[in-house]
């Protein structure tokens, strides 16, 4: 059985190799032209080649050199921020800036096994006013408030 | 005198009071934020640059500049403090600065810092002035050619001078040419790489790039970490320093500011260099070099002035050739294609109260950092004893609502998540964001560059090694390239990353 020495290397080499693959099957159909005049695949197309290399090779290097651990990693924090995010994003157009903002604060607030959830809605409630003053009154742009 | 005469120009622009504002209000928040541990200037530039659009060219730029000092000296207030560097050109800083903080002269070490950053500044700022200009018209023979070995060049001192491994560091490069292929090929009209979001088809967007890759991703690597390991800060007393340190300091930061100057202009990291190159001129030349680890002030005052010297000193390459050296350039580069302004050889004859408003502003920004910003340290201390789960949502939120605030996109959000989350694996992995902005950022400038000289040559790459400004660039690299294969130099490198 084969062991992987270095796993930072092994799966950044996993990744690279991903993408290069992604670039190379996604811009297939684009013309690559010839060297003169070089189409729009041209460049993506070279760049995902060397990508792959460069993916094989770490991930062959981690096969037989020795690196450091990948840090642990904690499944909560990770989840909740990205999740802050998306539903800021999907609360922003429907229900408008405040409480797309409070939601988000308080999603995001649960990222932390410290939150409390008093101290987390106060947090959100000064984040809804904060950028309602910042962005729309002082900034001028246009946002909507609230939807109802 | 010509320079006197720019500079004229240049100080009648800035210092309008509304500029003044924009200047001040720059330097706070940019310290706001830039204090915040763990928080660096790439990161900090990132999460604010949405507040800048709303304004005037030379406004959002000499607020852009107020922010990049501000987060630079609150960068290196919590290094000093806490022990806690934002970003690799801060870590030289730790060494000597905790340790005299923990001495009792905290205070000491942060008023030398200001006072030989701001020193560096002035230096700094006199050089752009004089040598910009000069640059410029130099600049004005290179043709598509010169332009794609000189990014050439960059990007592999850039691959030099990350720190980490070298292989990473060119694939995050690649990885960041090919992210920013993605969109509207400009030649040929053809959508590349978009997958029919019409988002992309502009390319994208250099917003929620900078924000997921550096900010989000610094807060997910941050909450990985348990509270406990986030240290006490220490007490700050007088900010004067003794007749003794103060007599120590002064050639440290002329000797920094020197070297700063020099290696600053050199594209890759020139302010992380700069530091790391100050710290051990300085280890050597001291007379006091036995005191060095345990809290030399020698080795905050001159790292402190190259840094600073070299930050200001990369504005020389970005501003004269339109090609940003280091990620946090990148990074003005994209606040000034948003404002609509093409940075290169032609911004200098063009607009010329444009650019030297921004020299200007540079200076002012580096006073006001010294006179206001030096007094109210006990605030931002303060700032850093606020817990950790409150300041993370509160940034959160706040990046979230700039970055929609640029052009009202729910999509630009969910990609900036993406982002977020590509840089925290990046992280884990070992792999530098640096490398892949940059090339992010040139990744379409090389990309039409490389064309053109083609179609010029025919098809025959010699033609890079024909032109001799362009040969000159492949040499630069080439050697560039040895050094790094050559083990005696890679000995040295690892071992100046790894203090």
């Amino acid at each position: 059985m084969i062991r992987v020495k270095n796993p930072q290397d092994f799966w950044a080499g996993v990744l690279f190799l991903a993408v290069g693959s992604g670039g190379v099957w996604f811009g297939r159909e684009y013309d690559i032209g010839v060297i003169m005049r070089m189409g729009p695949g041209y460049l993506p197309r070279v760049l995902s080649l060397a990508l792959i290399g460069i993916g094989l090779l770490l991930a062959l290097r981690a096969l037989a050199l020795a690196g450091p651990a990948i840090q642990r990693s904690l499944v909560r924090p990770q989840v909740f921020i990205l999740a802050a995010i998306v539903v800021f994003a999907l609360m922003i157009e429907r229900f408008g800036l405040a409480p797309a903002v409070f939601v988000a604060a308080i999603v995001a607030a649960a990222a932390s096994r410290e939150m409390r959830w008093i101290e987390a809605a106060a947090l959100a409630f000064a984040l809804a006013t904060g950028t309602i003053v910042l962005f729309i009154y002082l900034l001028g742009q246009s946002m909507e408030k609230w939807i109802f | 005198m010509d320079l006197l005469q720019n500079l004229a120009i240049g100080f009648g622009g800035a210092l309008s009071p509304i500029n003044l504002l924009f200047a001040l209000f720059g330097c706070l928040i940019g310290t706001l934020i830039g204090v915040l541990p763990g928080i660096g200037p790439i990161a900090t530039i990132a999460m604010l640059l949405p507040i800048t659009f709303g304004l005037s060219p030379l406004g959002s730029l000499i607020m852009l500049a107020g922010i990049y000092y501000g987060a630079q000296y609150g960068g290196s207030t919590t290094a000093i403090l806490v022990n806690l560097p934002g970003e690799s050109s801060a870590v030289v800083t730790c060494i000597e600065g905790y340790r005299m903080a923990q001495k009792g002269r905290a205070g000491a070490a942060l008023a030398v810092a200001a006072v030989g950053s701001f020193f560096a500044g002035c230096v700094g700022t006199i050089l752009i002035a004089a040598f910009a200009p000069i640059l410029a018209k130099f600049a004005e023979q290179f043709r598509s050619p010169e332009y794609f070995s000189l990014m050439l060049f960059g990007l592999i001192a850039a691959v030099v001078l990350a720190h980490g491994s070298v292989v990473k560091a060119v694939a995050m490069i690649v990885l960041g040419l090919l992210i920013g292929l993605i969109g509207t090929d400009s030649q040929s009209g053809v959508a590349r790489l978009t997958f029919g979001v019409p988002e992309l088809y502009d390319g994208v967007d250099f917003v929620p790039v900078a924000m997921g890759l550096f900010g989000f991703a610094e807060i997910m690597t941050n909450l990985d970490r348990p509270s406990s390991e986030r240290k006490a800060t220490s007490p700050v007393t007088s900010l004067w320093p003794t007749r003794q340190e103060a007599r120590r300091a002064i050639p440290s930061v002329l000797r920094g500011t020197a070297v700063g100057s020099f290696l600053g202009i050199l594209p890759g990291g020139g302010a992380v260099l700069s530091s790391f190159a100050a710290y051990t001129l300085e280890k050597k030349v001291s007379r006091w070099s036995a005191e060095f680890g345990s809290g030399a002030v020698e080795g905050v005052a001159g790292p402190e002035a190259a840094n600073n010297a070299g930050a200001q000193a990369s504005f020389i390459p970005l501003l004269t050739l339109g090609i940003p050296s280091t990620p946090v350039m990148a990074l003005m580069m994209g606040a000034m294609t948003i404002q609509g302004i093409a940075p290169g050889t032609a911004i200098i004859t063009e607009r010329p109260a444009l650019f030297w408003g921004m020299i200007a502003s540079m200076w002012i920004g580096n006073l006001m950092l010294v006179v206001i910003n030096l007094p109210l340290i006990g605030i931002w201390v303060k700032l850093l004893k606020v817990p950790y789960r409150i300041l993370f949502p509160t940034i959160l939120v706040f990046c979230s609502v700039g970055a929609y605030s640029i052009n009202s996109s729910t999509f630009l959000i969910l990609m900036m998540a993406g982002f977020a989350l590509l840089g925290y694996v990046f992280a884990k992995l070992g792999c530098e964001g640096a490398p892949f902005l940059l090339g992010f950022v040139l990744g379409p400038l090389m990309e039409e560059n490389l064309r053109r000289s083609m179609v010029l040559s025919f098809g025959d790459p010699i033609i890079f090694v024909q032109r001799p400004i362009s040969l000159c660039f492949l040499l630069l690299s080439l050697g560039l390239v040895l050094l790094i294969v050559l083990p005696q130099f890679r000995q040295t490198r690892e071992e100046a990353f790894q203090e």
